[in-house]
């Protein structure tokens, strides 16, 4: 088994520092009135206050904010402009981008300055704000994350990728349009119980089968909407957890991943290599197998990426995550694994870069048994994350439990 | 006469010169195709006589993009700062056709008997929503790729210029070998290549710098190919053809303009059936 990097740097005593969740708040996602600066002071701000001790923020060492800053109004020192609205005055800060991925490879950047015993104490957030945009703006920011030069001459934009993803996937297993329904009519209805979800609506089948076509195969109901929000958690090393909390959520594995950013340089696009990967070693950390996973918040960008993921990460088997779907085994407790119980992005909403981060609000409440009754799974010992940027060039896994180890 | 179909032109080749017309007519006279332009006809033609013989020096009219054409037939463009006057000659003609003529030579024009007629509605939007893309004040929304990033890539893009790689022939090239040296060993692909999978965007869904056009083709298709050396690439579908797509169905690639901002075509390889 090859050596850490922090074992290296301080040695195997040091390497015993675990990294816990004890703070964790979201904005509601959808068209938000607010401003970044006010998207984040209420993110931080929710964050702070579900820590159960004595917390303040001048106990932060560090802050990794995630922002793709769609719209490009704070392109620079993002992370200094919003902190100073969350009390978080003369501590280390920075924007992480990583597209969609941006929170999610935040938060590895929080576990990891925790880990090399440099911070105690580190908040990971996200935040973006879209819908302030013109259509035409939008379209322009929806398609920056893609191989540009090459991709977008021919005409592509994240729909357009995954829809042929899509048709390809159908093409080699026995698959079909209607599992990609059955991930949205589950998310959907899962988002119908989050209160802090953008779409809190139930579809039928029949409506999510014939939606608007944006991307052929893709119709409207595969596709996530363009959402405003921001999320933040607090990560706190296990000596200092322990004075913030009795019910800290444990960060038992981080895997992080990368590929070819275009999809015609990947030998296969029906599978992410970057999830695979990030899932492996996520798991490895952690000491856990995908059936041992209760609850996953999973990068449902697109039907089909919930599709793709369920079996990059372990929880079906190659060519069997449509049958997945179909089956409704992500379905609020009805199988081993509940998959985006919060509604996904499909329906709780994709603020790219407040995803990452959103997920693991999601997941600190689960495991913590904090979420609304109608939604909660049962039983819940550990949890996932999956935040994928762009087409998959990108990929953070991250496994939490109630248990240290 | 009887046409040569060439990357979805007519061709007439005869010893001297060689003829490039558009197939398509409005009110007996030859236009465009959608995304089609005396560039696109000058390369066809020109690829179809480099097939007979070298060409060492060539001479280009205005309206015609004399980088484009250096990039995707490799033949040296004369310039204000060569002596002599070039080899051979393009000239262009009003009616969408195109002469690649050797210095000195007569032309006869060639009459072809294929003729495809255009709704003239959706010509005269074409041609109108080109016009405007190519106002040089025309800046789309759309993801931004400079001029000076599509030319360095113009060889790769027009030509299909790849490398060889430690997993074979990689294209786009990188740059560096993936071999572990310095040596990166260049490779020209096979315009043609199966279908692996496609999508057609939606008008309303298509990128912004295709909004003007989108809208008059019921939207873009996308075609990923596997090109017939190996490596996987995505390519538009040419504008005035609607192919029927299938998975492993032989497809070639022809250049035609892709979008144009700020005053400047950014041309591109597009996906045809070869229906020839």
């Amino acid at each position: 088994m090859s050596i850490r990097w922090y074992e290296m740097l301080r040695g195997d005593a040091l390497a015993m520092v675990d990294v816990a969740v004890v703070g964790a708040g979201q904005t509601k996602y959808g068209n938000h009135p607010l401003g970044l600066k006010g998207m984040w002071a209420e993110a931080a701000a929710k964050a702070f206050s579900s820590v159960d001790g004595d917390f303040q923020p001048s106990l932060i060492d560090e802050a990794f904010i995630g922002s793709l800053a769609f719209g490009g109004s704070q392109l620079g020192n993002t992370a200094a402009l919003l902190t100073e609205h969350s009390d978080l005055d003369g501590i280390s800060v920075r924007r992480v981008e990583n597209a969609c991925a941006s929170s999610g490879f935040a938060f590895r950047d929080a576990w990891m300055a925790i880990k090399s015993g440099q911070a105690d104490v580190v908040v990971a957030g996200g935040i973006e704000k879209m819908n302030d945009l013109t259509p035409e703006r939008r379209r322009y920011w929806l398609g920056v994350s893609g191989d540009t030069e090459w991709e977008r001459l021919a005409g592509l934009t994240f729909p357009g990728t995954y829809a042929l993803m899509a048709r390809r996937y159908f093409h080699e297993f026995d698959s079909s349009h209607d599992d990609l329904v059955h991930v949205s009519v589950k998310n959907h209805l899962h988002g119908s119980t989050n209160p802090l979800a953008h779409i809190q609506k139930e579809v039928s089948f029949e409506k999510a089968a014939s939606g608007f076509m944006v991307a052929d195969p893709l119709t409207l109901y595969d596709c996530c909407p363009t959402s405003d929000g921001a999320s933040c958690v607090v990560l706190a090393a296990d000596h200092v957890a322990k004075s913030l909390t009795d019910t800290p959520v444990w960060v038992r594995g981080s895997g992080a991943a990368s590929d070819h950013l275009a999809l015609h340089d990947r030998p296969s696009i029906t599978q992410l290599k970057a999830t695979q990967q990030a899932a492996n070693r996520a798991y490895g950390m952690a000491g856990v197998s995908a059936g041992q996973i209760d609850v996953a918040e999973v990068h449902d960008c697109f039907t089909i990426a919930e599709v793709l993921a369920t079996e990059d990460l372990g929880f079906a088997m190659r060519g069997e995550g449509g049958q997945f779907a179909r089956e409704g085994r992500g379905v609020l407790n009805q199988g081993q694994t509940t998959v985006n119980c919060s509604g996904g992005l499909k329906a709780k909403g994709h603020p790219l870069g407040a995803t990452g981060t959103g997920q693991v609000v999601e997941v600190f409440k689960q495991l913590r048994g904090d979420v609304e009754h109608t939604r909660q799974v049962r039983d819940a010992e550990v949890g996932l994350t999956h935040n994928v940027g762009g087409s998959g060039a990108t990929c953070a896994v991250h496994v939490f439990g109630r248990d240290r180890a | 006469m009887t046409a040569e179909v060439w990357m979805g032109y007519l061709v007439d080749h005869q010893p001297d010169f060689t003829v490039v017309q558009s197939p398509f007519v409005l009110e007996q006279s030859r236009v465009f195709g959608a995304d089609s332009d005396a560039t696109t006809l000058t390369v066809a033609g020109l690829l179809h006589r480099l097939n007979h013989e070298p060409i060492s020096s060539l001479g280009v009219p205005e309206g015609i993009d004399a980088d484009t054409l250096a990039a995707a037939c490799n033949v040296h463009v004369q310039g204000e700062e060569d002596e002599g006057d070039p080899h051979w000659d393009v000239l262009l003609s009003d009616e969408a056709t195109v002469v690649i003529v050797r210095q000195g030579a007569e032309v006869e024009l060639s009459h072809f008997d294929v003729e495809i007629a255009v709704d003239p509605e959706f010509h005269t939007a074409m041609e109108a929503a080109w016009q405007q893309e190519l106002n040089a004040a025309h800046v789309s929304q759309g993801a931004y790729v400079s001029k000076s990033q599509y030319e360095e890539a113009a060889k790769s893009r027009l030509t299909l210029e790849g490398q060889h790689g430690a997993k074979g022939v990689v294209w786009p090239p990188r740059y560096s070998s993936g071999q572990g040296d310095d040596e990166v060993k260049r490779h020209l692909l096979s315009p043609s290549g199966t279908v692996q999978s496609w999508t057609t965007l939606s008008a309303a869904g298509a990128p912004s710098e295709f909004a003007l056009r989108a809208p008059l083709l019921g939207g873009i298709s996308t075609v990923m190919l596997e090109l017939h050396d190996g490596p996987k690439g995505v390519f538009l579908t040419v504008d005035d053809e609607e192919p029927t797509l299938d998975f492993g169905l032989s497809m070639e690639l022809v250049l035609r303009r892709i979008y144009a901002q700020e005053g400047f075509v950014r041309y591109g390889l597009k996906a045809r059936t070869i229906q020839d």
